[in-house]
């Protein structure tokens, strides 16, 4: 055990009084500490409302890394002020303590973890029995649902996770890291009997992630939420289109495959997957599978979005013999995120019928808009001077083929043309 | 301003094992009854139950036997259990610890072939510990918690019991008043049945393995509301707390499974000491290991750190880190290597053995009162065995739920009124030390009031120091009721520590003077003035009670060998 070194440390923390309201602001305290490796930060709060400022607030409980109460950011650094201790910041740094990011504030370092229990509820987090049965059931502990499921069920939800996180901040339906957490570690559950119902609600949540990995990086627990949520968004490409209605009947499978955990039902594609997960389990390798599984998964899923229908109006204000560009206001599913879009189309009717040819406006060198130059009669792209005909061909520069035609329908007198 | 209260059908106070378990079966049995519990941390992150490390004793072994857990449990409390709540743990424990898994979703650690792992515990003529590596309140609190939730149960976090409410009579319990913390605001919670299960907590003393926020406040609350309580002598010192010198860490556990394995024990002359005191050597159960150390300390024989030394090194450091990679990792914290050097280590105040005179299905004294978990007194008799703690607070949440339902379903009598003026009364009580002038410092106060409790009513005690323990908490009271609380009343924790401290003065009364009525050592209470175990006098519970007068009033009972007799306890061996 190596002695610490008497030091005064100088330490900011933010004070917010809920009966002033305003932005609040950090004070600053000198405190002497004798050992810094034997001290917490938690020691340090205690310390400083015992003699310096009684009316300093914070929260904690067990003071062993077991309760979560403490959560906050610690030099700009997500940890619980009991398994932080002052000799992590090492010489005279000086250490400046805030609540978490993301929750509203009652008061100093205490948050409203309020909002982060409603989307923690959301993600139906509690074990539904499949079946009343007076025995525990027999799984070996080197199964693959054990062992991928591994110490993921630690949580304490302790909400560093989400205040580190900053797409929780961007997506207000994000679930977060902790929540999605608590939902992977139920659905590769054998004995849990809410797998559909499960991945329907964190469907469009598991591809709010963007595998940046920071709530990996600060969870107390050592658990890889970025891992859970990876799995996850691989659960949910086993069949991605299916609605709530379709859901039931191969969600039943994938979990029955779990049961069967490594036994012959399990199909070989999920079976590449969980060994994937297996060796996820290392010390080393969470980021390697979740850097693979971003690439490979998240990529994939963005191309095969079911088509949907786009009204582009009426069909007999589409003048003859010409090209019009329509913009198409529709709602995109991002991944299972959906977002409201503003899309242009370039619609040629021709002269001679009713029909139609619609192109997307996007160039397919690298997805520039292009445009239709009438006088030229050429759809030409600003960004690398890429020209297609008016049949979509290519006519000069890099685009490596014609322009991607779209389908469309007439519906009394409507135009309808398909979306991806 | 007209005072905040709601009604409800079941108030439950806690949110531990034993609360959350009984809002369960209450509301599994009757999912329209009104349920509320209260909690004095955020929901699910207060209480003992998280902080279990080791894991609970049950009956799952063909090999083993309730009558077996009843033995040990009876061995392990020196004889003096309420041996209808020793039984009901053991019979009890089976079903619920299997429910815990098929109903509420915990996964406990598996043997190999995929059934569930027990291990070995001090004490126990079985290896029979279920558990989740060496940190298992995680996972059982965590997995009620989200059942919690599932049901349409109402929790209000941050929001604690401050007293009992009674009727005119004070014969019936109709409530509690409630603080919740974030505001400052008292609430008048109404209900008709209501359940105390805050845990106990013995923060009363200044080496304590409880979370500072646990501080026997269902005790105090019980005792002020006149509630029959047995066996407050009986505290346990968990032999193992870790010594970190200057921080709140320190006193937290090492958990006993290392002891199980085998783990030694060595004072600072390098002395395996517990081979002279015991023959079940360092898994001899906690009295007997913290009294031994305690002894060492006395004698000077204690290592550098003021304490004695662990040392599971000497299993093997693959081993150590292996099967108890949390305690290891507590450890590294604070510079100590578990898995390759001794650490130093010391007993720390854990468990209150004392508390509620209940029947089986929870019932306390006073009508519409029900008390589970270590609030209640008796099932442990004088010493609880490691593993039977988390124990109770299952099997008697589970009593409690059911007990509840079935309450509330015969239950044809209207619920009496609070008493006239009662609830002013309170509130004015527990407000004045915010509109108190500048005096004291409710911190030092406590501190000295835990001194005072270790140094003279812990782990060795005698007669003169606790007379002496007697005037000094009588001081410290009288010191205690001048102090002024500063700051809001928004989440104000000068105030709450304020509360906490009135619950611990109180409680320290009711151990101290309780203490002072056993003049013999039997389990957990040891006297140096009378170092014997007196079967022929000792065979007898002290019962407290607030009288009519305001003052303590104690009265003792034999023990009622119902089952097991004082020869049959005596003759059994580990």
């Amino acid at each position: 055990m190596s002695a610490g070194q008497g030091n005064t440390r100088k330490i900011s923390i933010y004070r917010y009084d809920p009966t002033e309201g305003g932005d609040g602001h950090f004070d600053k305290y000198d405190l002497y500490i004798e050992d810094e490796t034997n001290t917490t930060i938690l020691d340090v709060l205690i310390r400083i409302q015992r003699e310096q400022d009684s009316t300093l607030a914070f929260r904690y409980a067990c003071r062993v890394n077991m309760c979560g109460s403490c959560g906050m950011v610690i030099n700009g650094r997500e940890g619980l002020a009991c398994k932080t201790n002052v000799s992590d910041f090492p010489g005279k740094e000086k250490i400046t303590i805030r609540p978490l990011n993301h929750f509203p504030v009652v008061k100093d370092l205490v948050v409203d973890m309020g909002p982060f229990f409603e989307k923690y509820e959301d993600c139906l987090p509690f074990f539904e029995p499949k079946e009343d049965r007076e025995e525990p059931y027999v799984i070996r502990p080197d199964s693959v649902e054990r062992t991928a499921i591994g110490l993921a069920t630690e949580c304490i939800a302790c909400g560093c996770c989400v205040s580190s996180c900053t797409m929780v901040n961007y997506h207000d339906g994000y679930a977060g890291p902790a929540p999605l957490n608590r939902a992977f570690t139920l659905l590769m559950d054998s004995r849990d009997a809410l797998y559909d119902q499960r991945l329907d609600r964190v469907m469009q949540s598991c591809y709010n992630c963007r595998t940046e990995f920071n709530c990996t990086e600060v969870c107390p627990k050592e658990i890889s939420s970025t891992k859970s949520i990876k799995y996850i968004q691989r659960m949910a490409m086993k069949d991605p289109f299916k609605g709530k209605t379709e859901a039931s009947e191969d969600g039943q499978a994938v979990s029955e495959g779990c049961k069967g955990c490594g036994n012959e039902e399990t199909d070989s594609g999920r079976r590449n997957f969980l060994t994937k997960m297996t060796l996820g389990i290392g010390a080393f390798s969470t980021l390697a599978v979740g850097g693979v599984l971003a690439t490979s998964f998240v990529g994939p899923s963005m191309k095969k979005q079911k088509a949907q229908w786009v009204s582009a109006g009426k069909l007999e204000d589409l003048p003859k013999d010409n090209v019009t560009t329509i913009a198409l206001n529709y709602k995109e599913q991002i991944g299972f995120y959906e977002q409201d879009r503003v899309k242009p189309v370039l619609v040629w009717r021709k002269s001679d019928s009713d029909k139609l040819v619609v192109y997307d406006s996007r160039c397919t060198h690298l997805g520039c808009q292009v445009r239709w130059d009438k006088p030229r009669s050429l759809f030409l792209c600003a960004c690398h001077g890429g020209s297609f005909e008016l049949d979509g061909s290519v006519k000069a520069g890099p685009p490596p083929r014609s322009l991607d035609e779209l389908e469309y329908r007439v519906e009394n007198g409507n135009l309808l043309i398909a979306m991806v | 301003m007209t005072q905040e209260k709601f009604r409800t059908d079941i108030l439950i106070i806690g949110m531990g094992a034993a609360g959350q378990l009984a809002a369960l079966y209450a509301y599994d049995a009757n999912p329209d009854l009104k349920i509320t519990i209260v909690t004095k941390a955020l929901k699910g992150k207060g209480g003992c139950s998280r902080m279990v490390q080791g894991g609970l004793n049950v009956v799952l072994n063909d090999a083993d036997s309730h009558d077996k857990h009843l033995m040990d449990t009876l061995k392990g409390g020196q004889y003096v259990n309420d041996q209808d709540l020793a039984r009901t743990l053991v019979e009890q424990a089976t079903p619920t610890i299997k429910e815990m898994e098929t109903r509420f979703g915990c996964f406990f650690d598996r043997n190999p072939d995929g059934t569930i792992h027990q291990k070995p515990f001090a004490g126990q003529s079985f290896d029979r510990t279920v558990h989740k590596g060496d940190l298992t309140g995680i996972e059982m609190i965590s997995r009620t918690t989200e059942q919690v939730m599932k049901r349409d149960i109402r929790v209000l976090e941050e929001c604690r019991a401050v007293d009992l409410l009674t009727d005119a009579s004070g014969k019936e319990v109709t409530g509690a008043l409630l603080l919740d913390i974030k505001r400052g605001e008292f609430i008048a919670a109404e209900a008709s049945a209501t359940l105390v299960a805050t845990g106990g907590g013995p923060t009363q003393y200044s080496f304590h393995a409880p979370g500072p926020e646990k501080s026997v406040d269902g005790l105090g609350m019980l005792y002020r509301a006149g509630v029959l309580l047995r066996d407050m002598e009986m505290i346990q010192f968990h032999p193992t707390g870790l010594i970190i010198p200057g921080s709140v860490v320190a006193g937290s556990l090492l958990e006993e499974g290392l002891r199980g394995a085998g783990a030694h024990l060595y004072n600072g002359d390098n002395e395996r000491y517990m081979l002279k005191y015991d023959a079940a050597e360092e898994r001899a159960t906690r009295d007997v290991v913290s009294r031994s150390a305690f002894l060492e300390m006395l004698a000077g024989r204690e290592c550098k750190e003021g304490g004695v030394q662990i040392d599971a090194a000497h299993m093997g450091a693959d081993f150590v880190l292996t099967n108890f990679p949390g305690m290891a990792a507590r450890c590294a914290q604070f510079g100590y290597d578990l898995a390759r050097e001794r650490v130093p280590i010391s007993p720390t105040a854990h468990f209150v053995m004392g508390g509620a005179h209940i029947d089986i299905d929870c019932h306390a004294s006073l009508d519409r009162l029900f008390v589970a978990g270590e609030d209640v007194g008796g099932v442990h008799g004088g010493n609880r065995l490691g593993g039977n703690g988390i124990c109770e607070s299952v099997v008697y949440g589970r009593q409690a739920g059911k007990s509840l339902a079935k309450f509330m379903a015969s239950d044809t009598s209207t619920p009496s009124e609070t008493k006239t003026g009662m609830i002013d009364e309170l509130i004015k009580k527990y407000k004045e030390p915010l509109d108190r002038p500048k005096a004291g410092d409710v911190f030092k106060l406590r501190k000295q009031l835990q001194d005072c409790n270790w140094t003279n009513v812990g782990v060795v005690r005698n007669g003169k120091d606790m007379e002496k323990a007697v005037s000094e908490i009588a001081a410290i009271r009288a010191e205690g009721v001048k102090i002024n609380v500063t700051g809001k009343k928004p989440y104000n924790m000068v105030w709450n520590t304020y509360i906490d401290f009135m619950n611990m003065l109180d409680v320290s009364d009711l151990v101290v003077s309780t203490a002072l009525n056993r003049n013999e050592s039997r389990a957990s209470h040891y006297r140096s003035d009378f170092p014997k175990q007196d079967d022929d006098n000792g065979l007898f519970n002290n019962f407290v009670i607030r009288g009519d007068n305001g003052l303590l009033e104690l009265h003792t009972k034999p023990v009622d060998f119902k089952y097991k007799s004082a020869e049959e306890c005596r003759a059994h061996k580990k």
